[in-house]
């Protein structure tokens, strides 16, 4: 038995020892490198900008949307980085946009290759509309009320108090993302780390509440907020990586649920409405990865098991918030939801020839919804019970792909590439329990010189399905002969070519791709059946001197769709063709002087966006929708002046025209049964002037030591 | 234990060792051969001696000139600027008039230096960290070099900043930059969003190299309140937010890949509610349809993510 455990560890221990010279590096005499006139990084230095900017147009809240201009006026605002470095310890900060609503804050430290820490802060301004306009007020962030005067009518355009009672309410949120993280190396192959983030998002969003044959769209108050944490040990070394993680989520809301007056004349006792919003929920999952890589044919094998959780439990609303209407007990007080996750995924690439490489990939994902099924007796918007037993459904599925795909040079500047892929789908409770893809491409990479690099790629893709199960979609009030988008039969075929020329003597490259995709729902009476896809880049750079440079981009999307559609509950007698459009320019340049005084920065970017609809139907003929557009055009002018060695003056001034053409942006009492907020389509020019200063601290240039 | 199984169980053993010894051979002529070349007398005082810029010694404001870290390249005993360059002692020693020096690696697809041998001297170092993830990922297939998206003799690398790395990654991904430039699109040309928040850019075991395990795993990141479960789930939400959002943009509020009803109406016909064709008569000069204008469908069914409330299985509540 000795014996057997020596010649065990031996054999485990020989290639070990052979191994050991690869891992301590290759035994290159340095004794006499001194580095000593090597510049270490040591001391503090900072540049800080300081400046204001002014906003020249009001109504135009969009623009503020992540930037933080909201409103015309004048913005403080001040930004800057710096580092502190010595001894091997650094402290780096960064901030940005501190005078707005996108401010970022950002500071990290350690000491290299031992610790490391970061904390952070950001905020992220949404802003939607400032032209919507509500009847309704806040008595608390649950429950909004209608005025005291309010005179309740069938029709909105009956609605004797709705112009004296609209009061303005922009829609928009306020993200806030703390960040704190650390990580420690107690060893060289060992790492430790650990990252805690906060967001919290709080405004007003959107909601349509329905009272049965109407409805008004809400103002809600939302207050959101979400803890995660990452945390993990990692081993590593020249040879093999091992993980274990630990995520956790947890979603809290605040407003629970949204309680409203009804502004339609109601029926006596169901004046109030009550819905549920999104409940608080939890998940955390471990994982465990890792990668080992073998000399042998460079191979590298690397696998996933990840393992999660996540449960929903929050105190469920009575049926209705209507007394007059004689509910049943509720199954039960809470959910009790929960999901179970799995993931395990393994992927092997190896390089069995000099000339070729194999990739196998096998993944496998299920997401086990185990909440418990009950019976429910639904009431119909807080106003009469539906007399049917509902059963609630907890969707599950599992999806396992399966990939193979290979590249070989075959001749010195082709290369060749193939793959194919299955992929299988099972699902709980929906009309297509069974699917799967099968997917195969292939690819031709042409380097004829050392400018030129042209590749052409194509493939197909089929979605099957073991059979769409019409039962489901019958017990679900379906026409059976809808074929669901994302369920359906499809053939998918594409086309790519990807071009790139990058003359060494000349100082201007071009890029471009296209793509083709054809997609055919054979099987589908109704629901999309046919739509296709072209999308087409160029980009072009000219380097014109070591201080100046342009470029211009041009990218273009066209999606076609058709889509049938039954009003008679049976066969198609209306069809829709959708034709989506999109077309982006962008161009500008860059420029300084060779000593840094002047700098200068221009970007143009213009988009349009186009949708048009046309409809056929038995019913009506033939129609047209108005095109829903958008304009986007914008431009911002950076230019910098260098005072003296420490102080530079700042320019930056920006323009955005924005333009929406949207025929469902309507006023409030347009649509006589919903009330609208009556958010108008955004048409805003706005321009921003802003100067400042920009000052540096510490060292500037870098000159070797003596 | 019998002799013949003893031996038998020996003979396994050796195999083993010698496979191990097969696979490990390969890396230990490398090494050895790495050692039999040529490097410069002085290190990176050697270097200076001609290359003394700011473009190169902005290295020094780097994570790869720390001394005190040993896996640095300017750590104790490691290769310094050879250790990223490669062995200098033919490119600093003394050269023939006329004859152009032994060149160095050079980093970028046009730098003339293979791209695969780039790559080596990167992974090298960042095995554990991004190195056995980048093996057979999509940029790797690519042939993409390190130094295609990371700048390394800069202070601050750009694609390590949020505010500018999408504009690296669009350098390749131009499609995706024209969709970030559509109406409706996550805060990526504001600078204040990146593509890392969403995918692992040095390959991952996940699909189209995300992030989390799965499409709705990553988007549940930022929006968890969609997480759930919910008592009436939205199938489709649960299995794949893709299935209705575009999230690279969209011409559409709420980046969906269709306006609604007819995105809904793709799915949907329904006994008693019949999908009826929303054109140009339900349109303000019309009879203003509250299936067309509005928010559409969502005007009642709003909770389209899913619903908590007892009487919520149509989604309304």
């Amino acid at each position: 038995m000795h014996k057997q455990t020596t010649l065990f560890s031996r054999t485990l221990i020989a290639p070990l020892v052979l191994l050991a010279p690869a891992i301590s590096f290759a035994q290159v005499d340095t004794s006499d490198w001194k580095c000593e006139s090597c510049p270490f990084d040591q001391g503090y230095r900072a540049e800080v900008d300081a400046g204001v900017t002014y906003v020249g147009e009001d109504g135009a809240i969009r623009f503020g949307n992540a930037t933080g201009y909201d409103d015309k006026g004048a913005y403080a605002n001040v930004g800057g980085q710096g580092r502190y470095a010595g001894d091997g310890y650094r402290l780096d900060w960064m901030i940005e946009d501190l005078g707005l609503d996108s401010r970022v804050f950002e500071l990290e430290g350690g000491r290299q290759g031992t610790f490391g820490f970061r904390v952070g802060y950001r905020e992220l301004p949404y802003r939607r509309f400032d032209t919507s306009q509500t009847v309704f007020n806040p008595s608390s962030s649950d429950t909004i009320t209608l005025p005291g005067a309010w005179v309740p009518a069938g029709l909105t355009s009956n609605m004797t108090q709705l112009s004296s009672s609209l009061r303005k309410q922009n829609i928009g949120s306020d993200r806030q993302i703390i960040d704190i993280g650390a990580d420690w190396q107690p060893g060289a192959a060992f790492r430790l780390f650990a990252d805690f983030r906060r967001q919290n998002r709080d405004g007003i969003d959107i909601t349509g509440g329905s009272s049965f044959t109407q409805s008004a769209l809400l103002p809600r108050w939302i207050d959101y907020e979400t803890d995660q944490v990452d945390a993990g040990i990692q081993y590593g070394t020249n040879r093999a990586s091992l993980t274990l993680a630990y995520y956790g989520s947890y979603f809290t809301n605040q407003n629970p649920s949204l309680t409203w007056d009804t502004p339609f004349t109601s029926a006596p006792g169901a004046g109030q409405y009550r819905m549920a919003m999104a409940p608080d929920n939890d998940f955390q999952q471990v994982s465990l990865s890792g990668a080992y890589r073998a000399t042998m044919w460079d191979t590298v094998v690397a696998f996933t098991v990840a393992s999660g959780s996540g449960e929903q439990n929050e105190l469920l609303l009575p049926y209705t918030v209507n007394s007059g209407v004689a509910a049943s007990a509720l199954p039960r007080n809470a959910l009790d939801g929960k999901v179970d996750t799995a993931n395990y995924a393994l992927t092997v690439t190896s390089r069995p020839l000099p000339k070729g490489r194999v990739k196998f990939a096998y993944r496998f994902d299920e997401r086990d919804n185990k909440t418990p099924q009950s019976t429910w007796n639904r009431v119909i918007t807080d106003i009469f019970l539906s007399g049917d037993i509902e059963q609630n459904v907890p969707y599950s599925f599992e999806r396992s792909t399966i990939t193979l795909s290979g590249e070989l040079v075959v001749w010195k500047d082709i290369r060749v590439s193939a793959g194919g892929e299955r992929k299988e789908l099972k699902r709980d409770f929906q009309e297509v329990a069974e699917q799967t893809v099968d997917a195969g491409w292939g690819q031709v990479r042409w380097r004829p010189l050392t400018w030129l690099d042209l590749r052409v790629k194509g493939g197909a893709t089929e979605r099957d399905i073991d059979r769409y199960d019409e039962t489901v979609a019958i017990s679900l009030g379906q026409n059976p002969l809808m074929r669901k988008y994302n369920l359906a039969y499809r053939y998918r075929s594409y086309g790519e070519l990807i071009a790139s020329i990058t003359p060494v003597d000349w100082p201007v490259s071009l890029g471009t791709t296209v793509l083709y995709a054809d997609d055919r729902y054979n099987k589908s009476q109704l629901g999309i059946t046919d739509s296709e896809e072209v999308r087409a880049t160029v980009d072009v750079n000219w380097a014109i001197s070591e201080n100046s440079s342009l470029y211009l981009v041009y990218g273009h999307e066209n999606i076609d769709a058709l889509q049938l559609g039954s009003e008679q509950f049976g066969v198609w007698d209306w069809s829709a063709t959708h034709e989506d459009n999109f077309d982006h320019i962008g161009a500008g340049f860059h420029w300084s002087q060779p000593d840094g005084k002047y700098k200068l920065r221009f970007d143009f970017n213009r988009s349009d966006g186009e949708t048009s609809i046309d409809l056929f139907s038995l019913s009506g003929g033939e129609s047209r929708l108005p095109d829903l557009t958008s304009t986007l055009d914008s431009a911002r002018i950076e230019a910098s002046y260098h005072w003296t060695e420490r102080l530079d003056a700042t320019l930056d001034v920006r323009y955005e025209r924005f333009k929406v053409d949207d025929y469902t942006l309507v006023s409030p009492a347009t649509i006589p049964t919903v009330l609208t907020l009556g958010a108008q389509a955004y048409d805003y020019d706005v321009w921003a002037l802003g100067l400042g200063i920009r000052y540096h601290f510490g060292a500037g240039d870098i000159t070797l030591a003596d | 234990m019998p002799t013949h199984k003893k031996h038998r169980r020996q003979r396994g053993l050796l195999l083993v060792t010698i496979a191990l010894m097969a696979i490990s051979a390969p890396a230990v002529v490398a090494a050895q051969e790495d050692a039999a070349v040529d490097y410069s007398k002085k290190g990176a005082d050697t270097c200076f001696q001609c290359h003394d810029d700011q473009t190169v010694l902005a290295v020094f404001r780097t994570k790869h000139a720390v001394p005190t870290d040993p896996n640095s390249p300017f750590g104790h005993g490691q290769l310094q600027c050879e250790a990223c360059h490669g062995p200098g002692g033919d490119h600093a020693g003394r050269v023939r008039r006329g004859q152009e020096r032994p060149p160095m690696v050079r980093f970028g697809s046009d730098s003339g230096t293979p791209v695969a041998e780039q790559n080596a001297y990167c992974i090298d170092c960042h095995l554990s960290d991004a190195g056995f993830a980048w093996h057979g990922s999509a940029h790797d297939n690519n042939t993409v070099a390190c130094a295609d998206c990371h700048t390394l003799h800069v202070e601050r690398d750009p694609v390590l900043s949020t505010a500018t790395q999408a504009d690296v990654c669009f350098d390749c991904h131009q499609q995706q930059r024209t969709q970030s430039m559509k109406p409706y699109a996550h805060p990526v040309r504001q600078g204040k969003m990146d593509c890392s928040g969403c995918h692992n850019t040095h390959g991952s075991t996940t699909d189209r190299l995300l992030a989390r395990a799965t499409t709705n795993d990553t988007c549940y990141d930022c929006h968890a309140e969609y997480r759930g479960p919910y008592l009436w789930e939205h199938a489709p939400a649960a299995e794949d937010c893709a299935n209705c959002h575009d999230p690279h943009g969209s011409n559409y509020p709420g980046m969906l890949s269709m306006r609604a009803p007819t995105l809904c109406q793709s799915c949907h016909s329904q006994d008693g509610h019949p999908s009826l064709p929303q054109d140009e008569r339900g349109l303000p000069g019309g009879i203003p349809s509250q299936y067309l204008l509005g928010q559409a469908c969502l005007n009642c069914h709003d909770q389209v993510h899913g619903s908590n409330h007892p009487s919520g299985s149509k989604l309304m509540r």
